[in-house]
């Protein structure tokens, strides 16, 4: 008993002692790859930098046909704080050339100042204005969008189908007639009805401090090229320039 | 004596750690593994104290791991090319990495990982590889299925089988009838799996719900959808990380709904060559993240 004693102290003092090394040793971790992370940024900045004064050619013209959409997905913070970046980004995406621009935040605060941002960005239209017509090269149609219509959309959308579903139902179908109605363009379709738009951005920019997509309608970001652009607060206007040329370079082979 | 040790293990430390951030395939995966166990303990210290106060202070966001681990498993071709090799050996150096590499995660903390490793799309690709494909499934499913047995692990496949051979459908339904009592550990893996038809067949599921009389109309929600997705075999079927290799930047259909608050890693590594290392990277980045789930802070 005398004998155990001393032994259940010195595994405990060990025991205390490898957790505080563990501890330094997943700090230190941390500590590389911040460091790591630093030095990358200063890199892209500097870069960014150069790339706005014209400095890199390669990213003196850009094929902006290729982006046919763009949507930009905003920290609700920034959303909050900061519209007035978000004007100074569209008016950068309209000096470049982008036609359509799809707005993004969680909680449509960016859907409240709807009217402030298409006063102040120049040229711009409401894309459900546009309707079916050509977006002419020296306009910016403008999509705003939340929350509301992703989950919530598809919801309302899955209602519609299963209306139709159990209007068309007969008994001696059955599954058949389920796979007739639940297809991706019946859904497309129903979502149209309620009034969402279904066409996936080719390319998706994130500005926040998290690397999520945050909500954006689920259902159009199948094939999407996501880039995480840092904070809005921060943004510049090279690594827009550079984010959209990476894109026009990219090549999907669609899974096949 | 506290500090002595302390000293030793900040310079083992030193030594150990840059080899993780240089070296692709380490020569000395012992160590590496020891490590990484090592870290899990630490981190699961943290879950534990966030557990018992039901705070998360910036200390304990840090150290978080992620309970559902999803990776889309891209560059198998490519890795392929680039050695001279068959498309086939890719896709077989991509799978014994699945395997090496999916006890590791267990045995960080992770209690789901999900692996996209078919889609739906992929069908499309020559016969020749779609074949050599369901066969390697098969082979693997067959081959490895005592080996999750003996340690614990759940096995779920996702996707919409319709294609599938029959005789690999036979070695799925084996495969989960018998390891589907196991909690801790869950691999899912995704064949054939398109997150539209997720979606979709959600949706078809509740209308015969409805249809059957189980369920009115107007109590279709999303936690309903949520409930009818195939990933609801899962305590956790939201991914908190979502891992790409190959350089690209795209989920590519998968996990669409479940993604909303997921935090995206695109690895220019490919698939084949995804070790330790990038693991680590991965999941330090993870932690260095804050994630609101779209609420103010």
């Amino acid at each position: 008993m005398d004998f155990n004693d001393p032994m259940l102290v010195l595994n405990s003092c060990i025991g205390q002692i490898v957790d505080f090394g563990l501890d330094l040793l997943w700090r230190f971790i941390h500590i590389i790859v911040s460091l790591c992370h630093i030095v990358s940024g200063i890199f892209e900045a500097i870069e960014s930098y150069a790339i706005s004064l014209g400095l890199i050619q390669r990213y003196c013209s850009i094929d902006i046909e290729k982006l046919k959409c763009l949507a930009v997905v905003v920290d609700i913070e920034a959303a909050a704080r900061d519209v007035s970046k978000v004007i100074e980004l569209l008016q950068w995406l309209t000096t470049i050339g982008v036609k359509q621009v799809g707005l993004f935040d969680s909680q449509g605060l960016l859907k409240k100042s709807k009217d402030m941002i298409l006063e102040m960005v120049p040229r711009s239209v409401l894309l459900q204005e546009t309707g079916e017509r050509d977006i002419s090269s020296d306009r910016i149609a403008l999509e705003f969008i939340s929350s509301s219509n992703n989950k919530e959309a598809v919801v309302k959308a899955a209602n519609i189908l299963l209306e139709k579903y159990l209007k068309s139902s007969h008994p001696d179908k059955g599954e058949e007639e389920g796979e007739n109605v639940f297809t991706e363009s019946h859904l497309n379709e129903a979502l149209r009805v309620v009034g969402e738009n279904v066409q996936g951005p080719d390319l998706l920019l994130v500005y926040g401090p998290v690397r999520s997509h945050l909500g954006f309608p689920a259902w159009r970001l199948r094939y999407t090229e996501i880039v995480h652009m840092g904070s809005l607060k921060y943004m510049r206007y090279g690594s827009l320039l550079k984010a959209i040329h990476k894109f026009t370079g990219v090549r999907q082979n669609y899974g096949v | 004596m506290l500090s002595l040790v302390s000293i030793f293990l900040t310079c083992l430390a030193l030594i150990l750690i840059p080899c993780l951030f240089i070296f692709r395939r380490p020569s000395f995966p012992l160590f590496l593994k020891k490590i990484i166990i090592f870290i899990n303990t630490t981190a699961s210290q943290y879950n534990d104290e966030e557990e018992r106060y039901g705070t998360i202070g910036e200390k304990g966001k840090r150290g978080r791991m992620p309970k559902h681990v999803g990776i889309i498993l891209d560059g198998n071709r490519r890795w392929a090319n680039k050695r001279g090799l068959r498309v086939s050996e890719g896709h077989e150096a991509g799978a014994r990495t699945v395997l090496e590499h999916a006890m590791d995660c267990f045995a960080m903390g992770i209690n789901t990982l999900s692996l996209f490793a078919f889609s739906t799309e992929n069908w499309g690709r020559p016969d020749g590889e779609v074949n050599f494909l369901m066969a390697m499934f098969e082979k693997n499913f067959k081959s490895e299925m005592a080996y999750f047995d003996r340690y614990k692990v759940k096995i779920s496949v996702i996707g919409k089988r319709t294609n599938m051979p029959q005789s690999l459908l036979g070695l799925i339904h084996e495969v989960e009838e018998a390891t589907k009592n196991y909690k801790e550990k869950h691999l899912i893996m995704a064949l054939d799996y398109s997150g539209r038809f997720d979606i979709l067949q959600a949706c078809k599921s509740l209308a015969e719900k409805t249809k059957n009389g189980l369920i009115q109309v107007e109590d279709i929600n999303e936690s309903m959808i949520d409930k009818e997705l195939m990933t609801s075999c899962s305590e956790y079927p939201n991914p908190d990380l979502l891992i790409r290799t190959s350089g690209e930047q795209r989920i590519s259909n998968f996990f669409l709904w479940q993604s909303a608050y997921t935090e995206l890693y695109f690895s220019n590594v490919l698939w084949p060559d995804f070790g330790e290392a990038e693991y680590l990277k991965a999941l330090t980045w993870y932690q260095q993240r804050q994630r609101r789930f779209g609420r103010r802070v």
